[in-house]
C-alpha cells in the first residue's frame, strides 16, 4: 500500500469525492438496466402496462416465473435444462481435447509448431455468421438437425481455439522439471500429465472450461439455425422465439431474461478471481 | 533453449527411438483438436469459399450452378452491402472507442482500495458476461417506446415532450444499439485494463513523486506507457469481435429500420435465413473473412512492435 | 405424445374457456377426442407442419388432427410445430433436402415459390372430383391457382378492414366510421382520436414486414392505381399511385396521428398497439379479433372495410392459409385425406370460429356466427370488393417484397424517399423479379 501521507490536493480530490461519485456511477450503470428488468419480472400485467409507468410493482410475486418456468409454449425449464446440457458437455470435451492439444503444443517439438499457433489465433477472429450456412448444410446431410449433437459440436468452433491458445501459454509457465522427475520415475507423458501440469494448471484449466461454459450458455446463431423444435431450444433461442412468435409478455419475458442470467452470474461471482486471472493472463503476455 | 541436457539418457535402443515416440504421441494429443475443428471449422470455411462460387438460392434449385465471381461481381454492384460495410465500421469504431474511454475509466477507479472493492467489482462486471440475447431484450425493454424506462425518466427530468421510438427512427437506431454494446462491453476493458494496472509496480508511482511529480503526469508518463502493450492487444481483440458481431443488432432490430442498422454481418443473415440466397451469404461472409484477415495481420505486426515494451 | 402433454393440452383448453376464448359448445367439441385418445397401430403416419401465429392455436390444432386419427384407420396425423418465423425457412430447406412434410400450413403467397422448386403437385383433377369443391369461394381457389393449376387447399382466407374503437369514438365526440367513408373521413378520425398526452394515437401505421406495403398498396388502388398495367408491366410508380402513398404517408410524417414506433411495428406491434389502448384503429385481417375481444372488450370495437379513396375506389387484398401437400411427401394419399376432411363443414367452422378467421366454404361462412359479429362485419362487407393480392402475379415477389420492399417503404417512411421516388425504385425491384 502506497503511504497515506503527503497527498496533494488533486489526489485527496481524487481519492474522495471524485472516487466515491464514479463508482457509484459506474455501478448505477452497470446495473440499473438489471434493476429494471427484476422489477418488470415481479410486475403484473396492469402494472406492465400501465400509462404513466408503474416503476414498482405492489407485491413481488413470483407468477411471471412460475408462468415462464412451467409454461407449455415456451417452456424455460426446458430451455434451462438444454442450455445446461450443452455447456456441460460442450465445456467438458472442449476441456478435454484443448487439455490435450495444449500440453501437445507446449512441450513437444513439431514443425510449424509456430503456424499451429497462429492458425489457432486466427480461428477466434472468423466470424460466425461465416460457418451458419455450411454447418447446416452439414449437419442436415447427417442427420442431426435438431439434436443436442449439432449444438455441441458447432460450439467447438469458437470455445476450441481459445482455450487452446490459453492452455498453452499456462503450459509453458509450468517449469518443465516438475514433470521430468515424474517422467523418470516411469510415468508416461499421460501420466505426468495428470499428475503432475494438471494439478498446478488447474486455475488456468478451471478459467478457459468456465469460459467455454459461459460462451455456449450465450450462443444464439447456431442454436436458432440447427433447432427448429421447442422442445430442443436453448434459453437463448427460446428468450428469442418468444418475442418473435407471440404477443410480448414483458413480465414473463423479464422473468426469463433472470433465469437466463443467473446461473452465469452466480459462476462468475465465485469465480470471478480465477476467471479474471485467467481470461487476463493471455492479453497481458502480449 | 538448454532443455535437452537435461534428458534421461536411454539405457537400451527401443524398437523407436525417443525423438520418434515424442512425436507420435504428441501429434496423437493433437489428433482430438484436428477432427474438433477440423469438422467444424476448415471444412465449413473451404465449403464456404466453394458455395460462394456457386448460384445457390433454395427457392431457384433449377438456377443451382457454378458461376466463378458471379457472387463477387454482384456484391461491387450492391448498395446495401457497401452501405452494411460503411455501418460495420461505424458500429465498430462507435462501440469500442466508448467502451475502451468507460473501461478505462473503470478500471482507474476499481484500481483504487475502498471498503467493498470486490462485490463493486463482480457488480460491473456482470454486463458482460450474460448472454447476448438477454442484453439485447434488457435494452428493447428500456427503449421501448411506451413502457420502457428511458422514455419516462427523460419525460419526468423534462427532456423529452413527445415520445421518442428510439430503434424506430433511422438516425437514432444506430447510436441505440452502439450503446447497448457500450454498456455490455465496458466491463472487457475494465477487466483488461485493471490487469493492466495491478501488473505496475507502485515503486514507480513513488519514485516520481518523490520527484515530484502530480496525479496527471504520473498519469501521462507511467499509466499509459506501461498500459500500451494491453490496450493494443485489448483494443484489437475488440475490434475483430465487435465486427463479427451480429447477435445484438440482430435480435434489437435486425438491420432495421430501412439499413439504418445493417452491418455486413447482420446483412449475412438477412440472406441466409431471409432470402436463402447461400451462394451470397457465403460471399459476403468471406469478405468479412478477408477484411478480418488482413485487419489481423495489421495487428500481428503493431504488436510485434509492442512486445519489448512489455 | 405423452400423457403428460395431453393433460397440458387440455388445461390450454380449460384456460380459453375460463378466459371467455372458448364457450361451453365450444371446449367440449375440441375436448372430446382427448377423453378418448385413440390408440392406432400401423396406420401409416402423415407429417403435418403447422406454423404457429399465437399459443391457443396449438392447442386446437392438436385436437384437430386426433379427431381426423380417430375418424378412420388409416392414417395418423402427426403435427409439427415450427415458430412462424422460422416456417419458411424450414420447409424450404426440408424440400431442399427431399424431406418435406406431407402437408404444411402455409400462406399462399408461398405456393408460388413451391411450385419454382417443382416442390409441389397439380391437384386439379383431384380437387374437382372433391364433393366441397364448388362450396369453396372461386376467389378462394385463385388465391391457390398457379399456372391454371390448383396446388392447395384453401383453408381459411383473409381481407383487410379497420378495427376501430367504439367506446371511445363516442368519448372523445368522433365521427364513428362507415362502411362507405371517405380518406377524408379516416383521416379526421385519426385526429380526433389522438390523444398524445394520454399516449393514444389515432391510428396504428404498419411499417415492417410485407404488409406494411399491402395495406400501403390497398390504399394506392383506392386511388386508382395498380401494380401491374394492362401491358403486363410493372405501373406501380404512376402518378395516382404516388398521390395516395403521399396521403397514406402523411398519416405519420405531417398529422402525427400514429405512434412514433411506426417504423418497427410489424404484425405484433400492430395488434397489440391496439390491444394496450396505444392506437384507436388499425388495419388488419380478421385474426386478431379473437384476441381484441380478449383485450379491448367485444363491446368496445367494431370493423368496417378499408375507406374510398379520391377516385371513389377501393379495394382489400384476399390472402388464404393454405393446406399444401407436397410431392416427396411419404404419406401422400393419407394427406389429402386430412385436408379434405379438415375442410369438412364441422371442422372447418369450429377452426374459423374458435380463431376469429374467414371460412373459404360459402355454407360455412353464411352462419350467422360470421355474418352477425361486428368484430368480423367489416370483413364481411369488404368481400364484394376484395381481389387477389396483385403481388401474387410472381412468384419471384414474394421473397423481394419483404427484403426489399419494406426496407425502401421505411426510408419513405422516415422521409429519406419521397414517395415518387419510393415508388420507382420499389417499380424497379419488381421489374427485375418478374418471372
Amino acid at each position: 500500500m502506497r503511504s497515506r501521507g503527503g497527498l496533494d490536493t488533486a489526489e485527496r480530490v481524487l481519492g474522495g469525492p471524485v472516487l466515491w461519485a464514479g463508482l457509484a456511477a459506474l455501478t448505477a450503470f452497470a446495473l440499473a438496466p438489471f434493476v429494471w428488468v427484476l422489477l418488470a419480472s415481479f410486475k403484473t400485467r396492469a402494472e406492465l402496462y400501465a400509462t404513466p409507468l408503474v416503476w414498482l410493482p405492489t407485491s413481488l410475486s413470483l407468477a411471471n416465473y412460475v408462468e415462464a418456468w412451467t409454461s407449455k409454449l415456451t417452456p424455460f425449464s426446458r430451455f434451462f435444462a438444454n442450455s445446461l446440457w450443452v455447456s456441460s458437455v460442450t465445456m467438458v470435451a472442449t476441456t478435454a481435447i484443448s487439455v490435450l492439444a495444449g500440453y501437445a503444443l507446449a512441450r513437444f517439438r513439431f514443425a510449424g509448431r509456430q503456424t499451429v499457433m497462429l492458425v489457432f489465433l486466427a480461428t477466434q477472429m472468423f466470424p460466425a455468421v461465416l460457418l451458419i450456412a455450411p454447418l447446416l448444410s452439414q449437419w442436415h446431410a447427417l442427420g442431426l438437425i435438431d439434436t443436442y449433437q449439432a449444438l455441441i459440436y458447432s460450439n467447438f468452433s469458437f470455445t476450441v481455439p481459445f482455450t487452446v491458445w490459453m492452455l498453452v501459454g499456462y503450459f509453458e509457465s509450468i517449469p518443465r522439471e516438475l514433470e521430468e522427475s515424474a517422467l523418470m520415475d516411469g510415468c508416461g507423458r499421460f501420466g505426468a500429465l495428470c499428475r503432475v501440469v494438471l494439478p498446478l494448471a488447474a486455475p488456468g484449466v478451471a478459467a478457459t472450461a468456465i469460459f467455454a461454459f459461459v460462451s455456449s450458455w450465450s450462443e444464439l446463431l447456431f442454436a436458432i439455425t440447427f433447432t427448429s423444435q421447442t422442445e430442443m431450444r436453448t434459453l437463448s433461442a427460446g428468450l428469442l422465439f418468444m418475442v418473435g412468435q407471440y404477443e410480448i409478455q414483458w413480465g414473463q419475458l423479464s422473468a426469463g431474461v433472470i433465469i437466463s442470467t443467473l446461473p452465469v452470474a452466480v459462476l462468475f461471482t465465485v469465480l470471478q478471481r480465477h476467471l479474471i486471472r485467467g481470461l487476463t493472463a493471455g492479453a497481458l503476455k502480449g | 533453449m538448454a532443455r535437452e541436457a537435461t534428458l534421461a539418457r536411454p539405457l537400451a535402443r527401443p524398437l523407436l527411438t525417443r525423438r520418434a515416440r515424442e512425436v507420435l504421441t504428441g501429434y496423437l494429443y493433437l489428433l482430438p483438436v484436428v477432427i474438433a475443428l477440423g469438422a467444424t471449422v476448415v471444412v465449413p470455411i473451404v465449403r464456404a469459399i466453394q458455395m460462394s462460387l456457386y448460384r445457390n438460392v433454395l427457392i431457384k434449385p433449377q438456377e443451382y450452378g457454378f458461376i466463378g465471381l458471379g457472387n463477387y461481381a454482384r456484391l461491387l454492384d450492391d448498395d446495401v452491402f457497401w452501405l452494411s460495410l460503411w455501418n460495420s465500421f461505424y458500429w465498430v469504431f462507435g462501440s469500442v472507442s466508448l467502451q475502451f474511454l468507460g473501461g478505462f475509466v473503470a478500471a482507474l477507479l476499481l484500481h483504487q482500495s475502498f471498503q467493498g472493492r470486490a462485490a463493486v467489482r463482480t457488480l460491473t462486471l456482470l454486463p458482460w458476461i450474460i448472454p447476448g440475447v438477454v442484453v439485447a431484450l434488457i435494452w428493447e425493454y428500456l427503449y421501448q417506446p411506451n413502457y420502457g424506462a428511458l422514455n419516462d425518466l427523460l419525460a419526468r427530468a423534462g427532456l423529452m415532450t413527445d415520445k421518442v421510438a428510439w430503434l424506430s427512427n433511422p438516425s437514432l437506431a444506430m447510436p441505440a444499439v452502439i450503446a447497448t454494446n457500450v454498456w455490455r462491453g465496458v466491463p472487457f476493458f475494465a477487466i483488461m485494463l485493471l490487469a493492466g494496472l495491478q501488473a505496475i509496480a507502485d515503486e514507480l508511482y513513488e519514485a516520481a513523486r518523490v520527484d515530484g511529480a502530480g496525479v496527471l503526469e504520473r498519469f501521462w508518463h507511467i499509466t499509459l506507457p506501461m498500459l500500451r502493450p494491453i490496450i493494443v492487444v485489448a483494443t484489437a481483440t475488440r475490434i475483430i469481435w465487435t465486427f463479427n458481431y451480429a447477435d445484438l443488432i440482430f435480435v434489437m432490430t435486425s438491420g432495421g429500420p430501412a439499413n439504418a442498422t445493417q452491418i455486413t454481418s447482420t446483412y449475412t443473415l438477412l440472406q441466409a435465413y431471409s432470402n436463402l440466397d447461400f451462394g451470397y451469404a457465403a460471399t459476403l461472409s468471406v469478405v468479412l473473412l478477408l477484411i478480418m484477415l488482413a485487419f489481423t495481420l495489421l495487428y500481428l505486426r503493431v504488436t510485434r512492435g509492442v512486445e519489448p515494451v512489455a | 405424445m405423452d400423457e403428460r402433454w395431453r393433460l397440458s393440452r387440455r388445461q390450454i383448453l380449460k384456460g380459453m374457456a375460463a378466459a371467455g376464448a372458448l364457450t361451453t359448445a365450444e371446449l367440449a367439441w375440441w375436448d372430446e377426442p382427448l377423453i378418448a385418445p385413440r390408440r392406432a397401430w400401423g396406420a401409416q403416419p402423415v407429417r403435418f407442419q403447422f406454423s404457429v401465429p399465437e399459443p391457443k392455436r396449438t392447442a386446437l390444432v392438436e385436437s384437430l388432427a386426433q379427431r381426423f386419427n380417430q375418424s378412420q384407420k388409416d392414417f395418423e396425423v402427426k403435427v409439427e410445430f415450427v415458430p412462424q418465423a422460422q416456417a419458411r425457412q424450414k420447409l424450404i430447406t426440408s424440400i431442399a433436402a427431399g424431406t418435406p412434410p406431407d402437408v404444411a400450413q402455409v400462406w399462399d403467397n408461398w405456393v408460388g415459390e413451391f411450385d419454382g422448386m417443382n416442390a409441389v403437385e397439380d391437384l386439379t383433377p383431384k380437387v374437382r372430383d372433391w364433393s366441397g369443391y364448388k362450396d369453396v369461394l372461386p376467389l378462394a381457389w385463385e388465391t391457390v391457382t398457379v399456372k391454371k393449376r390448383i396446388l392447395s387447399f384453401p383453408w381459411v382466407v383473409t381481407n383487410d378492414g379497420v378495427y376501430w374503437r367504439t367506446d371511445r369514438a363516442k368519448e372523445y365526440g368522433a365521427k364513428p366510421p362507415k362502411d362507405d367513408w371517405s380518406f377524408d373521413d379516416f383521416l379526421a378520425y385519426a385526429k380526433t382520436m389522438t390523444k398524445p398526452d394520454k399516449n393514444q394515437y389515432g391510428f396504428g401505421m404498419r411499417g415492417q414486414g410485407t404488409w406494411a406495403v399491402l395495406y400501403a398498396t390497398e390504399f394506392m388502388y383506392a386511388n386508382g392505381a395498380q401494380v401491374l398495367g394492362r401491358d403486363g408491366k410493372v405501373a406501380i410508380n404512376s402518378k395516382e399511385a404516388a398521390e395516395a402513398l403521399d396521403w397514406y404517408l402523411d398519416l405519420f410524417r405531417k398529422h402525427k396521428v400514429c405512434p412514433p414506433s411506426v417504423p418497427t411495428d410489424g404484425w405484433r406491434g400492430i395488434v397489440e398497439g391496439f390491444g394496450r389502448g396505444v392506437t384507436n384503429s388499425y388495419i388488419h385481417n380478421s385474426g386478431s379479433s379473437e384476441e381484441q375481444k380478449d383485450f379491448v372488450k367485444p363491446e368496445n370495437f367494431a370493423t368496417v372495410p378499408l375507406p374510398f379513396g379520391p377516385a371513389k375506389k377501393r379495394s382489400s387484398f384476399y390472402f388464404s392459409e393454405t393446406l399444401t401437400p407436397f410431392k416427396a411427401g411419404k404419406a401422400r394419399e393419407g394427406g389429402f385425406k386430412f385436408m379434405a376432411w379438415a375442410m369438412e363443414p364441422e371442422p372447418h367452422f369450429m377452426y374459423s370460429k374458435t380463431l376469429g378467421l374467414l371460412p373459404a366454404r360459402k355454407t360455412v361462412a353464411e352462419r350467422p356466427e360470421f355474418t352477425r359479429d361486428p368484430a368480423l362485419a367489416g370483413f364481411i362487407k369488404s368481400f364484394p370488393f376484395s381481389i387477389v393480392s396483385p403481388y401474387l402475379a410472381h412468384a419471384g415477389w414474394g421473397g423481394k417484397l419483404d427484403s426489399e420492399g419494406v426496407p425502401l417503404f421505411q426510408q419513405a417512411l422516415v422521409g429519406r424517399l419521397t414517395a415518387r421516388e419510393f415508388l420507382d425504385k420499389f417499380a424497379e425491384v419488381l421489374s427485375k423479379n418478374m418471372s
